[in-house]
């Protein structure tokens, strides 16, 4: 039984990491007042860079992950400051930042893969299961990166002027807060961090790559995020619940005989649920969005 | 920080004229692309390729016409809701839920043996489904401030995944268990008029909804709250209008315009649903936002927007079938345009001053 309960939980490891990762970034870029709706794109993209890049240096892991973070961080930065320094829609911009994610990532995917087709016997990625203690460090690390997270937002300086950013950027301002480089700031770290979630999503868990390979995962991370109010510490229960999901769903389809598709809605229903209920009771004060989420901030609006 | 240059926007005296916009737009976006293009195939897809994809995408009206007429009905049931500042970015979500409707109708429901009744049956089915759809993100939208783009988004995926559950299980096919629905019966297909991929019953529905939306807009005092509703709520609220009603029905009459679609889309072309539906899926709900957001949401710009767009469409396939890039040219391009036009659309009342300090 113990047995059982830990290969289960070494096996969805990395899945749960690459979640985490992803819906933590999203919560860190959303707390900043910037409506993220690039964060599928970019995660297909992210997904798809890992594995070019693990192609091309012959599965050199480290350098795989640090180049993912880089390329969302500047997407994510790209987003800031467009949203932040023009006054413009953010899910405009988002959505589009989406499209051209997706564009991207195929484009960056298929000659990989035709390489990776030509030479035999080069297989990508790194299997974390119960036979690797690295899951061990997994878990660790995810609780380590949650009170970081948490002591960041809530307990210095930035993190103040992060989440001042997202409840009134114009008042924030007017105290001192450079709003643009703190959503600059804010993005580059949430994106990478959702950079990162893609490329262990790719290496750790899918390991091969198709056209379309990561669509509609960082909605999942987005759902994730939203279900538990873009709490670093809630986000740990979210992401594991939906993890395990994802992870075991044929195994639960075939023990419980539920369709994987009511499991694979679950994370949506319950992200749209739990917005209602953090809106409609007192957890507002704690859970509740942004009060400036995606609301065009614009500086300069003077007339020559 | 200080930086040597910095750039200051201001707004402008006079506004430029709206076309210049979505033109400047269109030119850049397809510049920006093409260089994408070319650089990340490393030289496989020429920029003069795809010149020559979008001429082919422009002028084969025939192919065309199907993706145009869908784009315009789901464009303007957009245009709706984004009148009234609702963004309303479930189109997916309604559009298949129509679908899966007007799908039920044609199988299941015993009007297949009249076409006329049969169709009119899964248009209104279509309807009321898109509708249904939409109002369950406009209720927590209107009474308690929930943000409907989540909202709305998300629901996308729910409808998908319950169009999927269906389309595999209780309405797969018998005859070789593949997985999607048996072709809806001849009599509920929509006449094909010879020479395009257009059906006749989808040519009626795209005038009939852009006159009505016409309409809606130019004459009634609906469209008049809706418009007034994005510029000025608290004027709704000081003369006695329901704010929250309002926001109800702009994204509820959004989701009815959307399911229709659907139905034309299952009666016109698809004619059954493949599993699993968010990869067959032709994103309609998704292209059509772009469809709006270049309209300016004036209703006239819809078709021209809708033309546009459609051909892109045709020209990104045109690309694929040369082997480079796969399916995702066409995002390239939306993707691009779309950026572009959201910067873009900043100039058309700011003016962007770029600074460079003297040390």
């Amino acid at each position: 039984m113990i047995d059982a309960f830990i290969s289960l939980l070494a096996g969805m490891s990395s899945v749960f990491l690459a979640y985490y990762l992803a819906a933590l970034g999203h919560a860190i870029v959303e707390k900043s007042g910037v409506l993220n709706l690039a964060i599928d794109g970019i995660f297909a993209l992210s997904v798809a860079v890992a594995y070019a890049e693990a192609v091309y240096t012959n599965n050199n892991i480290l350098a795989s992950l640090l180049l993912t973070a880089i390329v969302a961080a500047l997407f994510g930065m790209l987003l800031a400051f467009l949203v932040t320094k023009f006054p413009i829609s953010h899910g405009a911009t988002g959505l589009s930042m989406m499209f051209l994610g997706y564009g991207l990532a195929s484009l960056v995917g298929l000659p990989a893969r035709n390489l990776q087709g030509s030479i035999r016997g080069l297989e990508i990625g790194y299997t974390i299961d119960v036979y690797n203690p690295v899951w061990i460090a997994v878990y660790v690390a995810i609780v380590l990166i949650g009170l970081g997270a948490l002591f960041l937002i809530n307990k210095t300086k930035i993190g103040a002027a992060i989440r001042a950013a997202g409840e009134d950027p114009a008042a924030a301002e007017a105290l001192g807060v450079n709003v643009l480089m703190v959503r600059l700031f804010a993005g580059a770290l949430g994106f990478a961090l959702i950079g990162l979630g893609g490329a262990i999503f790719e290496l750790a868990y899918v390991q091969v790559w198709s056209e379309g390979t990561g669509m509609g995962h960082g909605w999942l991370a987005f759902a994730i995020s939203l279900s538990a109010g873009r709490h670093p510490l809630l986000l740990i229960l979210s992401s594991s619940v939906f993890a395990g999901l994802v992870k075991y769903m044929t195994t639960i389809q075939a023990m419980y005989n539920i369709s994987t598709e009511l499991a694979k809605m679950l994370p949506f229903i319950a992200a749209i649920l739990a917005m209602v209920i953090f809106m409609a009771t007192p957890l507002r004060r704690r859970l509740a969005p942004p009060k400036s989420l995606g609301k065009i901030y614009f500086r300069e609006e003077r007339t020559v | 920080m200080e930086f040597p240059i910095s750039m200051i926007i201001v707004r402008r005296v006079k506004p430029l004229p709206y076309w210049i916009v979505p033109v400047l737009a269109l030119v850049v976006g397809l510049l920006i692309s093409m260089i994408i293009l070319y650089a990340m195939s490393g030289g496989v897809i020429t920029p003069y390729d795809v010149l020559v994809s979008i001429y082919y995408g422009f002028t084969n009206v025939g192919l065309l016409a199907k993706t145009f007429a869908l784009l315009i009905i789901v464009g303007i049931g957009l245009l709706v809701s984004f009148k009234g500042a609702i963004w309303n970015i479930g189109g997916e979500g309604q559009f298949y839920m129509g679908v899966m409707l007007a799908a039920w109708v044609a199988l299941f429901s015993g009007f297949a043996f009249n076409g006329f009744i049969a169709k009119t049956t899964m248009i209104l089915m279509a309807v009321l489904a898109g509708g249904f759809w939409a109002l369950l993100a406009a209720l927590p939208r209107a009474y308690l401030n929930i943000d409907e783009v989540p909202v709305t988004l998300m629901m996308n995926y729910i409808a998908y995944y319950i169009v999927d559950y269906i389309t595999k299980s209780e309405w797969r096919e018998k005859q070789y268990g593949f997985r999607k629905t048996p072709r809806i019966p001849e009599t509920t297909m929509f006449q094909v008029i010879d020479g395009t991929t257009l059906t006749l019953e989808l040519l009626i529905l795209m005038i009939v909804i852009f006159v009505a939306v016409w309409l809606l807009f130019k004459y009634t005092s609906l469209g008049l709250r809706i418009k007034v509703l994005s510029s000025n709520p608290n004027l709704l609220r000081s003369s006695g209008i329901s704010v929250q009603l309002t926001v109800v029905t702009a994204l509820l009459l959004s989701g009815m315009i959307i399911g229709i679609a659907g139905a034309a889309y299952l009666g016109s072309v698809s004619h059954n649903i493949n599993y699993p539906v968010e990869e067959y899926t032709p994103g309609y709900g998704y292209t059509g936002i772009l469809v709006a957001w270049l309209s300016m949401l004036e209703l006239i710009a819809v078709p021209i927007a809708a033309y546009i767009i459609g051909a892109l469409h045709t020209a990104g396939i045109s690309i694929q079938i040369m082997g480079a890039g796969g399916a995702a040219v066409v995002n390239i391009f939306i993707g691009s345009i779309l950026l572009t036009y959201a910067v873009l659309i900043t100039i058309s009342e700011y003016k962007i001053k770029i600074i460079i300090k003297k040390r």
